[in-house]
């Protein structure tokens, strides 16, 4: 329906405030980082590489950009293949304790990431495993799982019974229905999830930060540490990179969008991404 | 893998999820699909938070945490800060929910895209820019200095007013969501005929539109305070030290006391908390008529 009566041009100048508030933040980060000045601006001063420059030059960023690809690495990689499985193993099938199995596949969406924070923080220590990016890799993965799980399962739910079946009869063997039935139709769905992943990694700070070590400190945490004290011009570079991450990973959400509205609908159910 | 991991299903009409006996017995192995996260899940899921639950009773830890002064200042400072954010998130979230309602499709598809980009955004990335927009020389101060209201710059950050600003840029798009659901399952005649029998826009909102999306107003409310109550990043870095909310109480107990058992306890406490709102929650989804699992 098209905004022709006056009241719903109120309504529109009403909001551009709301969207402004929005978008503003996101967009002046990029030109902050660009900027040709030893401190924070915004208006930029003029053009310049130098912040840039400054922050790949500098072990300490460097090394903490190189900790979060492997901490999303790990997450992705487990997140796509527990995710699946998960999801076509449940797909169309009951059986007693099928909400009790689904509910425990969702809950680490639904505890507080602080909370998660602490528990992996007592129990790896406990195990022995620290100073390495492996257990926040691993944390990472319990949550980012959930999200894969979620869009494999939205992606299935255009599956028809009948393909399986027909496959079957025609004398597929499991793997081969998995390659050829399963694996097409839930493909958008385990690029949007791996997406969902790696951006829920990529930007996770809370546990990363409780597990942090010498060897292992994360882009986030490397962040939340310096603003504490000053905003610097590397910090505004590392926040351009996971800035140009977002846009890219929306971009891709948006043609799933216009593709099936599905995916949109599942966004309400991320309770724990931020915090 | 065995050729049984996979759905057989027999001739004939049959709903999906329809159970037959026959072949039940010939789908044995399928349960294999489900095996590996359910053995992750145990593993790296329910046995740290057992272990932390378990943590928590020792020393007589929840009656310490919960005499502490200062934990319950965090427990009043979580409440009235996710209160205040989510009245203005919900507010907000409704203006831009009913843009978007009214919108052209490709309209939509745009302001959708703008609705997303905080959403995909890390919280530490917004909460920087915020930083910049309002430090002493940010351009919020220039702009305020511009139009006379002030000769000096006023510290807009380090307080509990840039607490609630950046929490209502992360919480935005949670609100949206579920209002803008509940406004698409309005029937559009309903305002059609209310119209042609005189009533205007003004009345057409109060009377058909704002009740028909309670439930969607209810949904967002619930769910942008569940996820309020846990932030730990906006309160440390837009915050001063009087804006503490739980979550970085936990931080406290844990990385500064050292005290793991007190740490536990306030965790649980958090979660107890959050769950029960969560059964509200989808309470009020399956009420309202939107389901989750589709």
């Amino acid at each position: 329906m098209k905004t022709t009566n006056p009241q719903h041009r109120v309504l529109a100048l009403l909001s551009v405030p709301v969207f402004l508030f929005l978008v503003i933040p996101t967009a002046i980060v990029v030109p902050v980082a660009l900027n040709d000045s030893r401190y924070i601006t915004f208006p930029p001063e003029g053009f310049s590489l130098a912040a840039v420059a400054g922050f790949f030059g500098d072990k300490a960023w460097t090394s903490a950009l190189t900790a979060s690809l492997q901490s999303a690495g790990i997450a992705v990689v487990i997140g796509v293949l527990l995710g699946s499985t998960a999801a076509i193993g449940l797909h169309g099938r009951k059986f007693p304790g099928r909400s009790a199995v689904m509910g425990l596949i969702l809950a680490p969406m639904i505890v507080p990431t602080v909370v998660l924070a602490l528990a992996f923080y007592q129990f790896f220590i406990s195990i022995g495993m620290v100073g390495s990016i492996l257990p926040i890799g691993l944390a990472h993965a319990v949550i980012a799982t959930p999200y894969v799980y979620l869009t494999t399962r939205a992606a299935l739910a255009g599956l028809n019974p009948a393909l399986v079946r027909s496959a079957q009869s025609l004398g597929a063997g499991p793997l081969s229905v998995l390659r050829h039935v399963y694996l097409p139709i839930i493909l958008p769905g385990l690029i949007s999830g791996a997406l969902f992943a790696f951006s829920v990694s990529i930007d996770e700070t809370v546990m990363s930060l409780f597990m942090q070590s010498p060897g292992a400190t994360t882009l986030p945490v490397k962040m939340f540490t310096d603003i504490q004290f000053n905003l610097t011009p590397k910090i505004a570079v590392s926040s351009a990179l996971l800035v140009s991450v977002a846009t890219i990973g929306l971009l891709l959400q948006v043609m799933f969008v216009l593709r099936r509205r599905s995916t949109a609908r599942m966004l309400p159910l991320a309770v724990s991404a931020q915090s | 893998m065995t050729a049984a991991t996979l759905t057989v299903r027999p001739q004939g009409r049959r709903a999906p999820g329809e159970e037959n006996p026959k072949v039940r017995r010939r789908l044995s192995g399928w349960w294999l699909l489900l095996a590996p996260i359910l053995v992750f899940d145990v593993v790296l899921f329910l046995t740290p938070l057992g272990k932390l639950v378990a943590s928590s009773f020792a020393d007589n830890a929840y009656q310490r945490v919960l005499e502490d002064p200062l934990v319950l200042r965090s427990l009043v400072n979580t409440l009235s800060i996710s209160l205040a954010s989510t009245i203005v998130t919900v507010v907000l979230g409704y203006v831009i929910a009913l843009v978007l309602w009214r919108a052209g499709n490709v309209t939509r598809v745009i302001l959708f895209a703008v609705v997303l980009l905080p959403f995909w955004t890390g919280i530490l990335v917004k909460n920087f820019a915020w930083a910049v927009l309002l430090q002493d020389n940010g351009i919020v101060n220039a702009f305020l200095q511009g139009i006379g209201l002030t000769n000096a710059p006023i510290e807009l950050l380090h307080n509990r007013f840039a607490v609630i600003i950046g929490m209502v840029h992360c919480l935005l798009p949670y609100a949206v969501f579920p209002i803008f659901s509940s406004l698409t399952a309005i029937d559009d005649r309903l305002g059609l005929a209310a119209r042609s029998l005189g009533a205007r826009e003004g009345s057409v909102f109060r009377r058909i539109t704002l009740p028909l999306s309670a439930a969607g107003i209810s949904a967002a409310g619930l769910l942008v305070f569940i996820i309020s109550t846990g932030f730990f990043i906006t309160p440390v870095v837009m915050g001063g030290p009087g804006d503490m909310m739980i979550a970085n109480q936990i931080d406290y107990y844990a990385r500064q006391l050292t005290d793991f058992s007190g740490a536990a306890a306030l965790a649980v406490v958090l979660t107890v908390m959050v769950s029960i709102m969560v059964a509200v929650y989808q309470r009020v989804l399956k009420a309202g008529g939107q389901h989750e699992d589709n």
